[in-house]
């Protein structure tokens, strides 16, 4: 299965000669899991396998030639019997690429089960999702599904494999350090990278599909994934273990959910989105809307409505979304909206209450305008829209006309938003007069309002 | 194994100057006896070697040569350890065209000398590197220190002693061309304290303004090196740190990594681990007003204050509680009329709120308010 190769040899010569280390021993893998992460181009593998080990000094071999594997955080660690053995050294011998020595001084003798990690880069994941909403637009079933690439240079057989979503601090790219001639680079100088890897086409892979298919045909349910939150990242494991070959990518259902209530929301802002109004699907990550176990990692999420009682579907749009926590509410923005109108018009303008310096110069004036804001949905479904207007100061008042009052709230200190749910195919307008206040007349509204 | 340094005793030559062409260089060379390779100083590498030189009564010389090695030539000394009194270098010659030295040594006897020779070498040199797990309460760091040593000088050193200071000494062979990671340091269960920052000066304020992005609050661990804590003993040298989690099922996930600067005994150091999406800050500013507006005699406002307020709703979306460290601030001369959190004045600007953020309910995240009301005075437009 694997390129790299272990090997274990009794010491004894002088390890400055390396290349007269004899080493003897093969020890075959006895599990491998492997860690991918969403935000970054990093995967931690812990492959476990026992070695013997005699009293007195060991030695180990590892290669890794042809892999992504940054040999700096190559890591051996005994899983039993701790205390008798110490790990003194790692060596990146001159004139070998891609080959490390371990020392290992035992106190004991035998067989002893021992861990080693490192970092690779070359695998990712994704996560994606469909959406497919009733036909009364008022529920959607939630299909999450996850996406797993392998291009490490190495197949990967029975792995468990473990997803990680979460933002992870790097200092250097994994697979800049996996192409350096020398693990820890020279003193003093810039590493030139080596050549990138030439892949390879196995003629295994042309096997690997009948098997895979094999594998669909023969597993009875689909996989589990245990989830479950660490740190400030959410672990996915799958259930069972999985044999990905380089060039590779596997697709896994993450997760399921029927009917959850979504709310049609539309958005408009003339700053943000121009005349368009924006639509969106409103839920929330929680029990209510049949979700909530976990975060909901972001992706691509493409959103379809049944038309038929036959299940016929048509694509209503798509969109990234982002990281949801548990809790928050999810966003999913479909583009512009033809069928939802929403169009501000200046109904009036004055200018009023100048002021004037003692050389005669205007020093302060208001500004009073009137706004209709003429709003239509055409849509045989109730929605929710949401109409943000931001003034070119913080110094104002807002009178509304009719009951627009109601459904206003002041955002921050030039911004404000009407909140409104209409009923299918219904019109109405939302009026107010905005005095915006200028030079000196900011005074006055300062006083006017303490 | 190849030697690029090299000596040549003569004894008892005394042909006028050095550097003429009767110098002579004989083929009896003293072998290195050990030699000590000493890294305390990141910058500099002082390789200490012993060798044993055939002395004549009289004068010496002894030729010092090295080949596609960088050694700083002034940095090279010579030091008599037999006799220190009865031996004495009486000159230092560098022939022309020539990587060498010639040492003119007098001599009062008829020794084999043990001497000490010192140089500094160039493309040598030591890293560290670090390896840290925590528990899975994020509590604790177990902490491995490695030191990386890396030759490529061009000489190697059979079962040298690498010393990084007094208490850190390995015996080990070191080919040129050779890197070799060292297990240094190990300290179990070292108190960490994990901190969210989010600061008003570097972290977008508004989510809502962003479609579709998360804001990520930055995480890290806080450890300091002290005794109380199983450090202490020496200051850790700058490096990076690898940090991995346990993650309760016999395995390890990994956090993330970030430098860890110079750290002397006593003092703190923060490791940025990842960022956080699960807490979310929305600040805004509700207020901004000009007041106590005093002009001049053209009626042109020369001075004035502002009123502001400033409010953040902070969401903690995590099953856990949380303490985030909220940094404000306020620009020139101000005073806070009202606050509804305590904070700390860490300089004439900043304000610091450490906030503790109760776990969210079921599905709904715990939130905390803040609201700062303040005026910034005797503003010039």
């Amino acid at each position: 299965m694997k390129q790299y190769a272990v090997l274990l040899g009794m010491t004894g010569l002088a390890a400055v000669s390396f290349a007269k280390v004899d080493l003897v021993t093969l020890p075959a893998s006895e599990s491998v899991q492997i860690t991918i992460y969403e935000s970054a181009d990093l995967t931690l593998v812990r492959d476990s396998r026992p070695l013997i080990l005699r009293q007195g000094t060991n030695q180990l071999q590892f290669s890794w030639a042809g892999t992504l594997i940054d040999p700096t955080s190559l890591m051996l660690v005994p899983k039993k019997a701790a205390d008798q053995v110490d790990i003194t050294d790692l060596s990146y011998p001159p004139n070998a690429v891609n080959v490390g020595i371990w020392t290992l001084e035992s106190r004991q003798a035998g067989r002893i089960p021992f861990e080693i990690t490192y970092l690779t880069s070359g695998f990712r994941w994704r996560a994606f999702y469909a959406g497919i909403l009733s036909e009364d637009e008022k529920t959607m079933r939630l299909e999450g599904y996850v996406r797993v690439f392998n291009q490490s240079g190495e197949d990967y057989e029975n792995a468990q494999v473990r997803l990680i979503v979460g933002q992870v601090h790097l200092l250097d790219e994994i697979a800049e350090l996996a192409r350096r001639t020398w693990p820890y680079g020279r003193p003093g100088e810039g590493m030139p990278p080596m050549p990138a890897l030439v892949r390879q086409k196995r003629s295994q892979l042309a096997f690997g599909a009948v098997k895979a298919m094999d594998e669909i045909a023969m597993a009875a349910k689909p996989k589990e994934i245990r989830k479950e939150g660490l740190s400030e990242y959410f672990l996915y494991t799958i259930e069972g273990t999985e044999s990905i070959p380089n060039g590779w990518s596997k697709r896994l259902p993450s997760f399921q959910a029927e009917a959850v209530p979504v709310v049609n929301l539309y958005k408009f802002e003339e700053e943000m989105y121009g005349p368009s109004v924006i639509r969106y699907l409103y839920f929330f990550n929680n029990a209510e809307h049949h979700l909530g176990q976990t975060p909901i990692p972001g992706g691509a999420m493409k959103v379809y409505r049944t038309v038929s009682k036959q299940g016929h579907l048509t694509h209503e749009g798509g969109c990234e979304i982002k990281y949801i926590p548990v809790g928050q509410e999810v966003e999913l923005n479909l583009g512009p909206a033809e069928d939802v109108l929403v169009k501000p018009k200046l109904m009036d303008y004055k200018t009023d209450n100048y002021r004037f310096d003692d050389r005669g110069n205007i020093s302060g004036w208001d500004e009073i305008q009137t706004f209709a804001i003429e709003v239509k949905n055409s849509r045989p479904l109730p929605i929710r829209l949401e109409i943000k207007r931001n003034f070119p100061t913080s110094y104002w008042t807002l009178e509304h006309r009719g009951d627009s009052g109601k459904i206003f709230e002041k955002v921050d200190m030039d911004t404000v938003r009407y909140t409104l749910h209409l009923p299918p195919q219904s019109a109405r307008t939302i009026e107010y007069v905005l005095t915006t206040y200028h030079g000196v007349r900011q005074e006055d509204w300062t006083r006017q309002n303490h | 194994m190849k030697q690029t340094i090299w000596f040549a005793a003569a004894a008892g030559l005394l042909f006028g100057a050095v550097g003429a062409q009767a110098r002579t260089k004989l083929a009896a060379l003293p072998q290195r006896e050990n030699a000590d390779i000493r890294m305390d100083n990141p910058a500099f590498t002082l390789i200490e070697e012993e060798r044993i030189l055939t002395l004549r009564k009289g004068l010496n010389q002894v030729d010092f040569a090295w080949q596609a090695v960088s050694i700083d030539p002034d940095s090279i000394r010579l030091t008599p350890l037999d006799h220190p009194n009865g031996v004495r270098i009486l000159n230092v010659s560098f022939p022309p065209g020539e990587a060498a030295l010639v040492w003119e040594i007098a001599s009062d006897g008829d020794w084999a000398e043990r001497v000490r020779i010192s140089y500094l070498l160039g493309q040598i040199d030591r890293l560290t590197a670090y390896k840290a797990v925590a528990d899975k309460g994020e509590t604790k760091l177990d902490l491995t220190a490695y030191l990386i040593v890396r030759n490529f000088s061009g000489e190697p050193f059979a079962n040298a002693r690498i010393r990084l200071d007094a208490d850190s000494v390995f015996e080990r062979d070191l080919a040129d061309g050779q890197t070799r990671q060292l297990l240094w340091m190990q300290t179990r269960a070292l108190p960490v304290k994990k901190v969210w920052t989010w600061d008003s000066a570097l972290q977008p304020w508004d989510p809502e303004e962003l479609e579709q992005q998360n804001i990520g609050i930055p995480v890290r661990y806080r450890l300091v090196n002290e005794k109380d804590a199983g450090l202490g003993r020496t200051a850790l040298w700058p490096g990076k740190v690898r940090l991995f989690q346990d993650d309760g099922r016999d395995s390890t996930i990994f956090l993330g990594e970030d430098d860890l600067a110079f750290l002397p005994v006593g003092e703190k150091a923060e490791l940025y681990i990842g960022d956080s999406r699960d807490i979310v800050v929305t600040q805004r500013k509700m207020k901004e007003e000009q007041i106590n507006i005093r002009r001049n005699r053209k009626e042109q406002i020369v001075l004035f204050d502002t009123e502001e307020i400033l409010t953040a709703k902070i969401e903690n979306f995590k099953d856990s509680p949380a303490v985030l460290l909220l940094i404000e601030r306020i620009p020139g001369q101000w005073e806070m009329k009202s606050c509804n959190l305590p904070y700390t004045r860490k300089d004439a600007e900043t304000l610091e709120f450490e906030i503790a953020l109760p776990a969210r309910k079921g599905d709904k995240p715990a939130v905390v308010q803040l609201e700062m009301n303040y005026l910034r005075k005797n503003i010039r437009p």
